[in-house]
């Protein structure tokens, strides 16, 4: 079984074409601007939208483990006593309560993916795997892989490359591009920030950069006081060109994950960061131009 | 019997209409005199009726000349004439009651009685009145707009698609030495008595571009002699020009009461492609006098109609018609009207230029043009009507989305049927909830204890079904009869095959086709309620089907938790086999049941049409609560699309839901999406993609409407700043701010994809 967090169709900014995305749950990162965070647990997870919630206690009511508190004005989870028995969500009439994470087994996974097959093959789409990072659910990924594979899909794997080059070399037949994540080339202040293991980041990119060039594409989340400054991003471009890789996608910050950090009761650091304009970042793509490397705002 | 009033709303009207130019007293003095002279020839021939009648509201009716009109022709009408939409005036000999009563007010109170007097009169000799007598009850059958009744009929003539390529190649001559001068016949006298009043409505048009002249610089006289001249030429000659066919084609259409327009590209773009050649004028001349045509189609603002349609199958010039086709997508794309209803067919073949400059169209957010697949459309219509496929290439799509064959059927859609309120009457042993009301005829409906099966239940509302199929097609029938008793439609026979052949008037055995549509209304609605009821009572037997039942009474209230439940079940719109089967199981219930009922009373086609005006959100807030989780009084699904909410997959599964349905056994559906500028533009190969996509898988028709998230809430706030955002309601578009706040949630309720 594969566990996911979403699957969304007619995804138009993960790789070429129309396309049909799925959300892998777990990430062993933790990026603070993180616009999926509740993918990073593996776990299935309860998300409570206080917008929502009128405090009517009808949860709490069913909730046999007792997870679930209103004290003082507060709605709380004691997440250790959850057990996911979702009863909570169907007593909740304002839909306030919703659980991420759900488990598909390959075929279904496999019928729900061919419903769009048409548009992709007009499109030149396809399927891409994302997440969370997709590798923390290797077996399962590799045999999806295979599946996905002799049906002819095109097959984007969306990854922070953050994890053994062994596993890599598991599924680097059977994906048609990689669409890296490459956050920054401080390794230092990667790992401090993003958890991500700086090594295996650069090893992953540098095997998959000298044998299969054309199948990558970098991906650079720009973000405020972390990664948007000229230098930063000029020396990921450099980087990119120094090892071959013709495109660049550089993604504006956004703030459409704020409600998720909420209801998950988790801080959100970016809370007061407004969108970024798209604008700032199109200098970039003319920089890109001189230095050999083509830019993309946007997915 | 009781006199029926059928004063009040007759048909959607959501542009305000220009008013009458003449002085309120002439105004009643023409239907004054309009009423004498239908009195003096009550017991004569019909068409000489008609034709008297006609000759005191035209020319007289004809409007001034504005400055910049580029063709002559803008025209009036009263609450009493002659017509066959209610857009315009009425059907037949028509008097519109509540039009009629509020130009009461305007008078001073010394003339009331002279309109008192007019309104008593035409009670009993307006056309659809007459009509409604004959079949309106109490119970199974409303007045069209009385949304009480699960089902509503009225008289009228929509749709008229006129053969005017025989008219701009015979001219008026021609057509008059067409017809033997069978002076005996009183339709043939009719018909060249009707030709000899069109001249006079021509010689009338020079006059006022006379008028026109006064205080004018030289370069407007000089365009308003041009009009005149081929205003003269057109009396004794058949048009030479691009801008000749231009203007016989309009004033013939006011005079016929048309107000969809057709294939214009096959009537007009072989004039407009000689004259480019031979330097008759310049593209810019002819972009300038579309666009001329473009405003005159707009400032008759009919609502729902107004349909050009240019491209697709069966054209003989292709490149003339193409030439036409993209000035007029220039026009459309450099106005903002919600009318002419631009329409686009297209098939494989189409430049691809043209699907281009469609695309640039839709995406600056101008609707149009609305989208025909003819791949799809041809076979499904020469299937569904039963004609050839050389006949079925000239289909044509009008007002909300009816099909018929220009210049030979007639398919105006005079009954109407409400999908969920009969499956209510199911539910509550032939009772309508929202009145108390019996309305299941002679129709044993069995209490739900004694349904063991689903299909039990569902053979049950397809008894009630059938009850009202045969209703609607002994009403669309009469529809003909009583229409044809009264009037015979003289400028309306003239161009329609084989009317002037066979000597006869358009409904007396006159028209090729006889058709004729049926609109239903809560499809979606009605085939997810079955979904419930199939998914909670039978299959996974978690309620009683009373239970849900009184749930659905209660309007869910004390039953939320149920309710909660329905809605999270699968929804058509989200391309989730189950329901989307079931859903095509009930369409092809009703399309078959309807089609068959037409041939069965030797019809040539009766078909149901899933288009809607602003209806579905009308008959909605008559219509009780509903077991696809839809509260009482709330609107109810547009077309065949999704209830507003429910699709949550995304575009290519509502798109794939959406081109299930099999064309064939329909006679139009329109299918309405909702993007943003952003996506439009910044994916616009994708969303080309998705179209194309659409459109392989059986896709029939497509409407677009492009708006920026919010701006839609805000212009409810902030009307005034939004005078020209255009959305597109069903079968027609409109400016969002002139609509009620009703039809403007509705929208809102619909998914924007982003």
């Amino acid at each position: 079984m594969i566990r996911l967090s979403n699957i969304e169709r007619f995804a138009t900014h993960d790789g070429p074409g129309i396309r049909t995305t799925l959300f892998f749950k777990g990430c062993h990162m933790h990026c603070p601007w993180c616009a999926n965070p509740e993918t990073w647990n593996f776990e299935i997870e309860l998300l409570h939208d206080p917008k929502k919630c009128t405090q009517c206690a009808r949860c709490q009511i069913v909730c046999q483990k007792q997870a679930i508190k209103i004290e003082n004005g507060k709605w709380r989870l004691q997440k250790k006593q959850c057990d996911q028995c979702r009863k909570c969500e169907e007593a909740c009439l304002n839909d306030a309560i919703t659980f991420s994470g759900k488990e598909y087994s390959i075929e279904e996974l496999q019928s729900i993916v061919a419903k769009d097959r048409d548009f992709y093959e007009e499109s030149h789409g396809g399927i891409t795997l994302s997440g969370g990072e997709v590798m923390l659910q290797l077996e399962e990924v590799k045999t999806l892989l295979k599946k996905l594979k002799q049906e002819n899909y095109h097959i984007a794997l969306e990854t922070t490359g953050s994890y053994p080059l062994s596993s890599l070399k598991q599924v680097v037949e059977d994906v048609d591009l990689f669409l890296m994540d490459f956050k920054h080339l401080d390794l230092e202040k990667l790992e401090q920030i993003t958890g991500a293991n700086g090594a295996e980041v650069i090893e992953n990119f540098q095997y998959l950069a000298k044998h299969y060039p054309e199948k990558v594409i970098l991906r650079m989340p720009v973000i405020p006081r972390f990664n948007a400054d000229r230098p930063t991003i000029e020396a990921v471009l450099d980087f990119a060109r120094e090892y071959g890789i013709q495109e660049v996608d550089l993604l504006p910050f956004h703030p459409l994950g704020a409600n998720k950090w909420q209801q998950l009761d988790r801080l959100y650091l970016y809370q007061e960061e407004p969108m970024m304009d798209k604008e700032q970042l199109k200098p970039y793509i003319e920089l890109g131009k001189k230095k050999g490397v083509f830019v993309k705002v946007g997915g | 019997m009781a006199k029926i009033n059928i004063d009040g709303v007759q048909n959607v009207e959501i542009s305000k209409k220009i008013p009458c130019e003449k002085p309120i007293e002439q105004q009643l003095e023409i239907m004054e005199n309009y009423t004498r002279t239908y009195q003096k020839y009550i017991d004569a021939p019909k068409a000489k009726r008609e034709i008297e009648c006609l000759k005191t509201i035209y020319p007289i009716l004809f409007r001034s000349i504005e400055d910049d009109d580029l063709i002559a022709g803008r025209l009036d009408f009263l609450p009493i004439g002659f017509g066959a939409v209610t857009s315009v005036g009425g059907v037949g000999h028509y008097c519109v009651f509540h039009k009629l009563r509020a130009f009461k007010e305007e008078l001073p109170q010394s003339e009331w009685a002279r309109v008192d007097a007019l309104y008593d009169f035409w009670q009993d000799h307006d056309v659809k009145t007459l009509y409604c007598q004959d079949i309106l009850n109490d119970t199974t059958t409303g007045r069209f707009i009385d949304c009480t009744y699960p089902f509503m009929a009225t008289a009228r003539l929509s749709g008229m698609i006129l053969d005017y390529q025989k008219l701009v190649t015979q001219g008026i001559n021609g057509i008059l030495h067409s017809i033997q001068n069978d002076q005996e016949d009183p339709f043939i006298h009719g018909c060249i008595e009707a030709l000899a009043l069109f001249k006079d409505v021509i010689k009338a048009q020079i006059e006022l571009c006379e008028q026109a002249k006064k205080n004018k610089e030289q370069s407007r006289i000089k365009q308003l002699e041009q009009m005149q001249d081929d205003l003269a030429y057109l009396l004794e000659h058949k048009p030479a020009t691009f801008r000749q066919a231009l203007q016989l084609f309009w004033l013939y259409a006011l005079c016929a009461g048309c107000i969809n327009y057709g294939r214009l590209d096959i009537v007009l773009g072989p004039f407009l492609k000689r004259d480019i050649e031979t330097k008759e004028i310049s593209e810019e001349e002819a972009y300038d006098l579309i666009r001329s045509l473009w405003k005159m189609i707009e400032n008759r603002r009919t609502t729902v109609n107004g349909r050009i349609i240019v491209g697709g199958k069966g054209r003989k010039d292709q490149e003339a018609c193409d030439l036409f086709t993209k000035l007029c997508l220039r026009v459309c794309k450099n106005t903002r009207y919600v009318e002419p209803q631009f329409t686009l067919r297209f098939d494989h073949d189409t430049d691809p230029e043209i699907l281009d400059m469609a695309y640039d169209c839709i995406a600056s957010g101008a609707t149009y043009p609305t989208l025909y697949n003819d791949d799809v459309n041809v076979p499904a219509v020469q299937y569904a009507m039963r004609v050839s496929e050389e006949i079925a290439e000239q289909y044509v799509p009008f007002g909300c989305g009816e099909f018929v064959i220009q210049g030979k059927s007639i398919g105006t859609p005079n009954t109407l049927l409400n999908l969920v309120k009969i499956l209510q009457l199911a539910l509550n042993q032939g009772v309508d909830p929202m009145d108390g009301i019996y309305k299941a005829g002679p129709v044993e409906v069995k209490p739900l204890a004694s349904f063991q099966t689903f299909d039990q239940f569902y053979d049950q509302y397809k008894r009630l079904l059938d009850y009202y199929f045969e209703l609607s097609v002994q009403a669309q029938k009469h529809s003909y009869t009583i229409m044809n008793q009264e009037v015979s439609f003289l400028f309306n026979s003239i161009l329609m095959d084989d009317c002037l052949g066979r000597k006869k008037a358009l409904l007396d055995g006159g028209v090729e086709i006889v058709g004729g549509t049926n609109e239903t209304y809560g499809n979606i609605n009605a085939s997810d309620a079955l979904y419930t009821i199939k998914t909670l009572v039978f299959d996974q037997k978690k309620y009683m089907l009373d239970q849900l039942n009184e749930a659905a009474l209660a309007n869910f209230a004390g039953y939320e938790k149920l309710h909660k439940e329905i809605m999270a079940l699968p929804k058509y719109g989200n391309d989730e086999m189950d329901c989307d089967e079931l859903a095509n199981d009930l369409f092809e219930y009703i399309a078959k049941g309807i089609r068959q009922k037409g041939i069965d009373h030797g019809m040539d086609y009766y078909l149901i049409v899933i288009s809607n005006n602003q209806t579905n959100t009308d008959w909605g807030h008559e219509t009780h609560a509903s077991l696809d989780g839809r509260k009482k009084g709330v609107y109810m699904n547009p077309a065949n699309n999704p209830q507003g909410g429910n699709s949550k997959n995304g575009p290519t599964a509502v798109l794939n839901s959406l081109a299930r349905f099999d064309a064939k056994y329909h006679g139009g559906s329109v299918q309405n999406i909702k993007f943003t500028p952003r996506m439009m533009h910044e994916d616009q190969e994708k969303v080309k993609a998705l179209f194309k996509t659409y459109f392989k898988k059986g896709g029939c028709q497509l409407m677009v409407t492009v708006v920026d998230r919010g701006v839609l809430e805000d212009a409810q706030i902030h009307p005034e700043l939004y005078p020209d955002l255009i959305v597109r309601v069903a079968g027609y578009s409109a400016v969002f701010v002139n609509l009620g706040k009703d039809v403007q949630e509705e929208l809102l309720s619909r998914t924007l994809y982003d």
